[in-house]
């Protein structure tokens, strides 16, 4: 098993509008679907995590809807909103254009400076 | 929407997913997990455990949620308010008190500043009131007695169409009779240009307003009704439009009754009834058409610009009509709100500085039961702040504490101070404008409620900021604190002190109005007010066949002299005196004299119209000569009576009887009044009489002139009356006696000329009235504020002493006399009142003299003094009472107390 990764402030919510832009989730399925996607290396710490979904939640970018689960049970799904598509998108392009930046100043060696 | 859904419906929107529904998610996703753990093997009641040890309780995710969308501080704050009601309910000593304190702070200044409101902000209820000017022309030889004057139509017009002129309103007031009934009813109707509506912008009640087209033909028969005239003539009965209502015998159509809020106007007198103004064209007792004018200016025109664009056409007029202006005058537009500016915004001022310091006095008592009470709270909030509580959330949890002590306190206070603002209403009444109703409106309550959150943060800010430094560590270990507390109460003296310094101010000022106020009534009045009353009978002008009987001047006094006959022979009346406008403390009007053998006088004197029996049913004594006879009275010309003042002022003592003076103006042109032949002749002086006040009750007696009232008849009369007994009791006989004079002759019930006591007359007096509301309310003020200090002082010494059991039992223990206990005991709070004693006679001495300036009267000094030894031995009492509880206690049980 790899190292765990530990999560810079304010990505979980991004993950988190990933996740459910792939298709309605409840939260235990989203959790899954993340540690999932990361290759299980992303250990989410289970307070901050429905913190999270309330506060996507209040600000309209995933919109919660009771259902059933693949076992019958009642489980609330989330799904993407409009708004939260856009911010997914608007956040990616951000995070790719940091990541690219911070990469490339590390990248750098002593003779190119 | 009704309010309970309204408000259901806002704290959806704050908080959209219920608690259920929160934790019945968190539950499946619990259960989700545990499934998954049972599947990868763990055993159920292990899968349970670690699902919860990763995810958290169910009963906990609500508060995640509401944390999450940022409703957390509501919850907290939530909580210290039920926090605090619970405290208070637990100490009901400490809340009553802290409450109370409180809410006669806060319920005096609402009441205070909805009187300010009502009456100064908001007096009257007309659009654009703050436009509107009552043009008066200022004499230049009595600059201080602005006169109103009248226009004729033509030259109303004219000022209508100036520049700076946005509307005008003509009116013009009249003696009406309502006729029809058993007996006719006196009332006071007001004829108004047909553009009132318009012009006032007030919404009537019932019915419609004086409206254009009531100008059309003459004027229409229409009348529209005052509130309180509603109310007493019709009962308030909603059904009056469309009826018909007889005035002077002719019948006018009711279409509307104007509200209680509207009680135009203050130049003249409120009128009962409003009527078009067109109407005085076609009656018989209008010569010519006169209004007096109200205007309304134009928005942003000044005061001054306005003056000066007027004038000129005022100038105008005065040459079309000399007679009705002074030789040298000018003009001033004055606010219609300047006449009660001046008095009434003093009075309000200086009541609003009163309840201020009782609102600072109830502040002060708080924060010292705040810290008195803090120090056994010492413990749990070092518990508080131990378990993770920052000082800042301390701090604001006892702020909301004191918030909930402050908005108790005003809850009670401002359902109080609804009938608190209308004392100085009916103890003054005078002395505001009659349209200033006072009610609770938005403002005021915004203003309440900004006032308790105010105090809460004011009284509580001190004894949170103190009690949250506290470091919970050396509180903690054990709660050995009895010797160590020494140090802390200084905190509460500097309270105590400003407490009893402003005390002190308050029953100072109290002494101060309440010396002047029995100042006042030991003032001798030269004339003897009791049992005696003043029945106004008005003539009948509207009548023409009543009035041809009376027009003559001999007729009249034939028919008064008969019906003062009758008053005399009502049993228990012993004597009945005629005066006009001669019922003091006012008496008598402004005229200029001549005495023979010195010229002419250039000050007036006043001129008071009276009876021969007038001196006896007043008992003013007679210095020099002799009063008039009955048939020198009826004759009315060359005889008059001067007073000592008079006598002093411009004759010498010994040399007063013989001499003769005349009075060049009195005399009338007027188609109701009636002189005799020579009225303004010379006249001899045969008497001098004492002093009786005749210029208000604080103000030295004028001069006077006193002359027979048959030179100069009009409409009406007054009889004054001496009776056995009071007077009030005489009056049905009184009344059945004046309409056996005449068939449907009866008194009059008007303000002026109507029927009251002479001791109501005194009561009525502006001086009087204003200097008995400040003894009043500010001798409440100060036993209210005795009161907060005493309880403040108690209660600093009770729970110093009861903190201190301990240390008083080892002092005893170790053999310290019990006086010396006692002064520990007391030390502190003694001396803070000592303290406080001399800052508030220092401000006294400043105030003083600021007070003195205000109310422009000789104010009774040395009250402070006597105020300072009254509040230094009741703050003796207070101290010494709970102080005597530390030498009572027993030392081996002091010990074990702890």
């Amino acid at each position: 098993m790899t190292t765990p990764v530990i999560l810079p402030q304010g990505t979980l919510e991004m993950l988190i509008l990933k996740a459910v832009s792939l298709g309605a989730l409840h939260g235990y399925g989203i959790l899954l679907r993340i540690q999932q996607i990361s290759g299980e290396r992303l250990e989410i710490l289970q307070g901050s995590f429905y913190t999270a979904i309330y506060r996507l939640e209040r600000r309209g970018w995933i919109k919660g809807e009771w259902g059933e689960s693949e076992n019958n049970r009642r489980a609330r799904f989330y799904s993407l909103t409009a708004a939260g598509t856009r911010r997914l998108k608007a956040e990616t392009a951000k995070w790719t254009d940091m990541a690219g930046v911070v990469a490339g100043i590390l990248r750098t060696k002593a003779s190119e400076a | 929407m009704s309010l309970p859904a309204a408000i259901r419906k806002f704290w959806r929107s704050t908080a959209p997913r219920t608690q259920s529904d929160v934790e019945d998610e968190f539950r499946s996703t619990l259960e989700a997990y545990q499934q998954d753990l049972i599947r990868q093997g763990l055993p159920e009641e292990e899968a349970r455990r670690t699902a919860r040890i990763a995810l958290g309780r169910p009963g906990a995710q609500n508060e995640t949620y509401r944390d999450a969308i940022g409703l957390r501080i509501f919850d907290e704050l939530g909580g210290d308010v039920r926090y605090g009601l619970r405290a208070l309910r637990r100490n009901p000593g400490f809340a009553t008190v802290a409450v109370l304190s409180l809410a006669i702070g806060i319920g005096a200044t609402t009441a205070m500043f909805s009187l300010i409101y009502a009456v100064l902000l908001h007096p009257f209820p007309y659009v654009g009131a703050d436009r509107i000017m009552n043009p008066v022309i200022i004499d230049q030889q009595r600059p201080d007695e602005p006169r109103w004057f009248p226009l004729s139509e033509a030259q109303f017009d004219a000022l209508r169409a100036a520049a700076p002129v946005d509307s005008a309103l003509g009116f013009n007031n009249a003696r009406m009779e309502i006729t029809g009934g058993a007996l006719p009813e006196d009332v006071s109707g007001i004829y108004i240009t047909e553009n009132a509506g318009t012009f006032f912008g007030v919404r009537p009640l019932l019915g419609r307003d004086i409206e254009p087209s009531d100008a059309e033909n003459g004027g229409q028969s229409v009348v529209v009704l005052n509130y309180h005239f509603w109310q007493r003539h019709f009962g308030g009965d909603a059904g009056v439009i469309g009826q018909t209502l007889e005035i002077d015998h002719a019948p006018y159509i009711i279409v509307g009754v104007m509200p209680r809020s509207f009680a135009f106007n203050d130049t003249n007198g409120i009128g009962d009834v409003y009527l078009p103004g067109s109407l005085m064209r076609g009656l018989f007792n209008v010569s010519y058409m006169s209004y007096i004018p109200w205007i309304k200016l134009r928005p942003h025109v000044t005061l001054a610009a306005a003056d000066a664009a007027l004038e000129p056409i005022v100038r105008q007029f005065a040459q079309q009509h000399p007679e009705r202006f002074p030789d040298h005058w000018s003009l001033a537009l004055q606010p219609i709100i300047v006449p009660y500016e001046q008095e009434t915004g003093r009075t309000l001022a200086l009541l609003l500085a009163g309840v201020v310091l009782l609102l600072m006095i109830g502040c002060a008592n708080c924060s010292i039961l705040l810290l008195a009470r803090g120090r056994t709270r010492r413990h749990e909030l070092a518990i508080r702040a131990a378990i993770g509580a920052s000082r800042w959330r301390i701090i604001r949890q006892l702020l909301v504490e004191a918030i909930v002590i402050s908005c108790s306190g005003a809850v009670l206070g401002v359902a109080a101070s609804y009938w608190l603002a209308r004392v100085p209403l009916l103890l003054s009444p005078d002395s505001f404008p009659a349209e200033s109703f006072i009610r609770i409106n938005a403002d005021i309550l915004a203003f309440s409620i900004g006032l308790a959150l105010l105090c809460g943060i004011l009284f509580g800010l001190a004894p949170a900021l103190r009690l949250s430094r506290d470091d919970s560590a050396r509180v903690l270990p054990g709660r050995q604190i009895g010797i160590a507390a020494v140090q802390a109460k200084h905190r509460w003296s500097a309270l105590i002190a400003a407490q009893v310094a402003l005390t002190l101010l308050l029953m100072a000022t109290a002494g101060t109005a309440i010396g002047s106020f029995l100042r006042l009534l030991e003032m001798p009045l030269g004339y003897d007010p009791v049992n005696v009353i003043q029945v106004g009978v008005k003539l009948h002008t509207q009548d023409p066949d009543e009035w041809s009987r009376i027009r003559t001047r001999e007729a009249r006094v034939a028919y008064v002299e008969q019906i003062r006959g009758k008053i005399a022979s009502v049993p228990g009346v012993s004597t009945v005196a005629i005066a006009t406008d001669a019922t003091p403390p006012n008496a008598g009007t402004e005229n200029g004299f001549d005495i023979e053998g010195s010229g002419v006088h250039e000050e007036p004197a006043r001129v008071i119209l009276v009876g021969e029996k007038y001196f006896a049913a007043l008992r003013v004594p007679l210095l020099q000569g002799r009063m008039w006879s009955a048939d020198e009275n009826a004759r009315g010309d060359f005889i008059a009576v001067v007073n000592r003042a008079f006598a002093t002022r411009y004759l010498s003592w010994s040399n007063v009887l013989g001499r003769r003076l005349r009075i060049p103006g009195l005399t009338s042109k007027n188609r109701y009044q009636a002189t005799s032949m020579q009225s303004n002749a010379w006249r001899e002086i045969i008497g001098v009489a004492g002093d009786a006040r005749n210029d208000g009750v604080d103000r030295p007696v004028a001069p006077a002139i006193y002359v027979p009232y048959t030179a100069v008849m009009l409409p009406y009369a007054q009889f004054l009356v001496r009776s056995e007994g009071d007077p009030l009791a005489y009056l049905p006989s009184i009344r059945a006696a004046v309409a056996s004079a005449a068939s449907d002759q009866q008194i009059s019930n008007s303000a002026f000329n109507g029927t009251f006591t002479l001791n109501e007359a005194i009561e009525r007096d502006a001086q009087y009235s204003r200097q008995r509301l400040f003894s009043i309310l500010f001798g409440v003020f100060s036993f209210m504020a005795l009161a907060l200090a005493l309880v403040g002082i108690f209660s600093v010494v009770a729970y110093s002493v009861a903190q201190r059991t301990m240390e008083f039992g080892v002092r005893l223990a170790l053999g310290a006399p019990r006086a010396h206990v006692l002064w520990v005991a007391a030390r502190i709070a003694l001396v803070s009142a000592a303290a406080g004693i001399v800052v508030g006679l220092a401000l006294d001495g400043f105030l003083g003299a600021l007070l003195a300036h205000w109310m422009q009267n000789v104010f009774a000094t040395g009250s402070v003094f006597v105020a300072a030894a009254l509040l230094s031995f009741s703050a003796l009492i207070a101290c010494l009472l709970p102080a005597r509880h530390a030498i009572s206690v027993a030392p081996a049980e002091a010990l074990r107390h702890e």
